[in-house]
């Protein structure tokens, strides 16, 4: 591509070889090449971390304030790029999602009938004791699935790390599930800590 | 993937700080119950003093007299409240960016008229003065920024490069709005609103040299946030926020206020009677500051009509003020562990809270801080001051002076937004506590055979439903050529810019027609209706003149009549009974036209009240200058005469008055 600020010829996705001028991104360039880190499951989330903050601080739109528009624009477009890279890096779940999409598997739409059996009446013994009200049984419930979260990734991570990609994929579908089921434990702890005076006080 | 879609986005984000470089940024603490200013001067931020009083807070009091002028902070909270309680706003921040229909508005015990609403009005409506259109809470607040405002520019000398206002992190898109359309109104140029807790993490963060993971706890006036930030490498990266933007010290004395009157056995509502209403309310808030330090302190209350008034008091033990304060302060546990799961933070893990806001100052809060982390919080801070200093050094760095480029803020979208989907749920594409700038795409497709069509509604909210969230935009993107139901795919981005600023994008895929707009939530004003205000104030800048001549005089004659007390007291043997009957006479006049609207007789009362105590004046000064020949330096005498002199030159006090003392009077566009 062509540099906006000295029409020389340059490559997106970062300064321009001859003049400097920050150019915008290259849509090609997956998260890990963001970070110039290597593609892989298991990042150092120490350096990650450090090459996110140092990108931000190149990068970010406060920078420019007082910059051409072009630059502004191509400042903006690499912080978005650069922030929605961190969000999926960092967790480790979304980070296996996208190393799948980044080798042409996609997550099926297909449920195993046993797993989605499963989730749902897991689902439903937790309405019933979040409904009794049976605070002892909601925790126990959690610390299970708290268990199998941690053995589903896992087994993602040893996944990725052999290349057998539709297990990986299988036990991605199934975490969806258990994190759909946290979310809702989340919901009954909220609940929980805000307790009945609180309710009260709404009121008034 | 978002990106690719964002990049096509034509000059999204349009810079405000372009044209600010002319002179100096400030920064502006916006408060509910105070409001500051603050500049970074020689590298370093300081909050701007009024120039008179020294003082660096201004209350957010604003008062509407008869004659539309309009008088605010101190001298209306102290002693234009009391009387006019009706025309006089207080904590106007709680009704930012809040329809007529809101239930902050219609709460129990407040001594304001609201306009009834008119259909398809979103803003509620002060009634104030007499006959004068009602006002809106964005009018309000531009008086409080007007004033600090003049301030800024009589302490940095002339026109001002620009300003970032604070708001609470959990305003949401409607109340940042109003708070932007405030700035605009007071003649501000709004290079940014940044997070309250923010701002407190920057000021404190690089005033200390503090790395690690903080969280910020803000319990003002009428709002609570709590943020979690990690701050390394002059990195401010926000984790998480979390809040209750009706939640705060008002809140305590609400509920204090309703003991009161329910012990004198009166309604606690106080029966819909604002003076009451205001009189019970400041008497909770005396009470509650009261026992910050005292452990029992008696709460005074007028009751009655004007013809019999009666003076009640009540003992209140701490324990038992606490006990009425606690249930308000538990709702701000949940926001706090939501905020810390998040951030993905323990509260072991933290290198230290950081208390913010007046309401902190309570040992109740900080002994409930403390519970709640785990930790006693940090209290080498002052929880004044602190957010605007933030506020000062974020305009410093957009202005782009260059001081601090080691510094960056990253902020995070403070709620969920979203689109309305079928069956009026919302799909989520911007989670909260996503960093800023940032994008999402979600691709659409039709419902019906040969829709043309598609209504896009734009929310934000953490709720599923578009009934409990907030409504920020609606718009079409017309013209499609009719399909069968599936077959069109419309392309949705949105795009969150470094101003925390919403644009969305709409293109169906198939025929590219697209459609943009950047999105102005319906509890703003429409820029109509800032122009006309603007106008407004211009076609009234002569009422305003007159207006800020008055006030002046006002001011001037409190300062005259208070040296004048000042001096008899002090020195009563120099003073002749004729002395004293004219200058009594002269200040019961002066008394009586101060209050009036003629500014003319203000002065003129002033002139009488001078040629009254001239005689008793002269020999204060004869003595003065006897007790100079003793041995006292030349200036010393001279400083003591001026000192003590009740008539000194009223031209360079003039001069002070101008843009200083507790009270100024904005333009009054009304």
């Amino acid at each position: 591509m062509i540099c906006w600020s000295c029409e020389r010829a340059t490559s997106a996705g970062g300064d321009c070889a001859s003049c400097g001028a920050i150019q915008p991104p290259d849509p090609k360039a997956d998260y890990f090449a963001v970070f110039g880190v290597n593609r892989r499951y298991d990042v150092d989330f120490a350096e990650l971390e450090a090459r996110y903050r140092e990108q931000s601080r190149k990068l970010h739109p406060d920078r420019f304030a007082k910059a051409d528009p072009r630059a502004r624009r191509a400042s903006l477009q690499r912080s978005v790029q650069l922030n929605e890279a961190w969000r999926t890096l960092k967790d480790p779940f979304k980070r296996a999602e996208y190393l799948l999409a980044l080798s042409g598997v996609s997550l099926t739409k297909e449920v195993p009938p046993a797993l989605l059996m499963e989730t749902l009446d897991l689902r439903e013994e937790l309405a019933e004791a979040r409904a009794a009200g049976d605070d002892g049984r909601v925790q126990a419930m959690a610390r299970a699935m708290r268990a199998r979260v941690e053995a589903a990734m896992h087994a993602v991570a040893s996944g990725l790390a052999s290349g057998d990609l539709a297990r990986v994929a299988a036990e991605l579908v199934a975490l969806r599930y258990y994190r759909r089921f946290m979310d809702e434990v989340a919901l009954h702890d909220d609940a929980v800590a805000e307790g009945a005076p609180t309710a009260e006080m709404r009121g008034s | 993937m978002a990106v690719e879609a964002l990049f096509e986005i034509s000059e999204p984000g349009q810079s405000r700080v372009k044209d600010a470089c002319k002179g100096r940024a400030i920064g502006i603490d916006l408060g509910t119950t105070n409001s500051l200013v603050a500049a970074v001067q020689a590298g370093q931020p300081v909050c701007l003093r009024d120039p008179a009083t020294g003082e660096a807070i201004l209350p957010s009091v604003v008062h509407y007299a008869a004659d539309g002028s309009v008088v605010v902070g101190a001298d209306a909270r102290d002693r234009l409240a009391p009387l006019y309680p009706r025309d006089t706003i207080a904590s106007v921040k709680r009704f930012m960016g809040r329809g007529p229909g809101d239930v902050e508005a219609t709460r129990r015990l407040t001594p304001y008229r609201f306009a009834p609403a008119a259909a398809g009005d979103p803003v509620v409506r002060f009634v104030v003065g007499d006959g004068a259109p009602a006002v809106t809470p964005i009018e309000v607040s531009s008086e409080i920024l007007k004033v600090l405002r003049a301030r800024a520019e009589q302490e940095l000398g002339g026109e001002l490069g620009g300003a970032v206002i604070t708001v609470p992190a959990y305003f949401d898109d409607g109340q940042r709005q109003a708070t932007r359309d405030a700035g605009r109104l007071a003649g501000l140029e709004v290079l940014r609103l940044i997070n309250e807790p923010t701002a407190a993490a920057l000021a404190y963060g690089l005033d200390k040299g503090a790395e690690g993971t903080f969280a910020v706890f803000d319990l003002g006036g009428g709002t609570f946030d709590v943020s979690i930030l990690k701050l390394e490498g002059g990195v401010f990266e926000v984790k998480s926020t979390g809040g209750d933007s009706a939640l705060g010290g008002d809140d305590f004395d609400r509920a204090i206020a309703h003991d009161l009157l329910s012990k004198l056995g009166l309604p606690d509502d106080a029966g819909g009677d604002a003076r009451l209403a205001r009189r019970a309310l400041d008497a909770a808030r005396a009470v509650k500051e009261a026992l910050t330090t005292a452990e029992t302190a008696e709460a005074s209350l007028v009751t009655g009509t004007n013809g019999s008034p009666h003076a009640a008091t009540v003992t209140l033990a701490r324990a038992a003020m606490e006990a009425l304060v606690q249930p308000v302060l538990e709702r701000c546990a949940t926001p706090v562990r939501r905020a810390l799961k998040d951030a993905g933070v323990e509260a072991s893990a933290l290198s230290g809270v950081i208390l913010v806001g007046g309401a902190t100052r309570m040992p109740l809060v900080q002994r409930f801080v403390a519970g709640l982390f785990g930790r006693a919080p940090l209290a080498d801070i002052d929880p004044d001051q602190v957010v605007a200093l933030g506020a000062a050094v974020q305009a410093d760095i957009l202005a782009g002076d260059g001081v601090r480029d080691d510094v960056l803020l990253l902020d995070v979208v403070p709620l969920s937004l979203g689109l309305e989907t079928m069956g009026g749920v919302v799909e989520k594409l911007v989670p909260r506590n996503s960093t800023i700038p940032c994008g999402a795409t979600q691709t659409f497709t039709t419902y019906a055979d040969k829709q043309t069509g598609f209504d896009l509604h734009v929310v934000q909210g953490e709720r599923e439903m578009v009934a409990e969230c907030r409504s920020l935009a609606r718009f079409k993107l017309t013209g499609i050529p009719p399909m069968s139901a599936g077959m069109a795919r419309l392309q949705v981005t949105f795009l969150v810019d470094a101003d925390g600023l919403l644009h969305v994008t709409a293109r169906e895929e198939t025929t590219g027609i697209e459609t943009a707009i950047q999105v102005k939530p319906s509890y703003g004003l429409t820029d109509e209706e800032v122009e006309r205000m603007l106008l407004d104030s211009f076609a009234h800048a002569e009422d305003d003149v007159k207006a800020r001549l008055l006030t002046e005089q006002r001011v001037e004659a409190e300062r005259i009549v208070s040296a004048a007390r000042a001096a008899m007291a002090d020195s009563p043997e120099l003073l002749t009974d004729a002395d004293k009957m004219a200058i009594d006479a002269a200040m019961a006049e002066l008394d009586r036209v101060k209050v009036g609207t003629d500014h003319h007789a203000i002065r003129a009362a002033v002139e009488q009240l001078d040629v009254a105590s001239k005689d008793f004046a002269g020999r204060r000064m004869n003595r003065a200058l006897e007790s100079g020949l003793r041995g006292r330096g030349v200036a010393e005498v001279e400083a003591k005469v001026a000192e003590t002199e009740p008539k000194s030159d009223l031209q360079s006090r003039m001069s002070g008055a101008g843009h200083g003392g507790h009270s100024h009077s904005g333009s009054s566009h009304r």
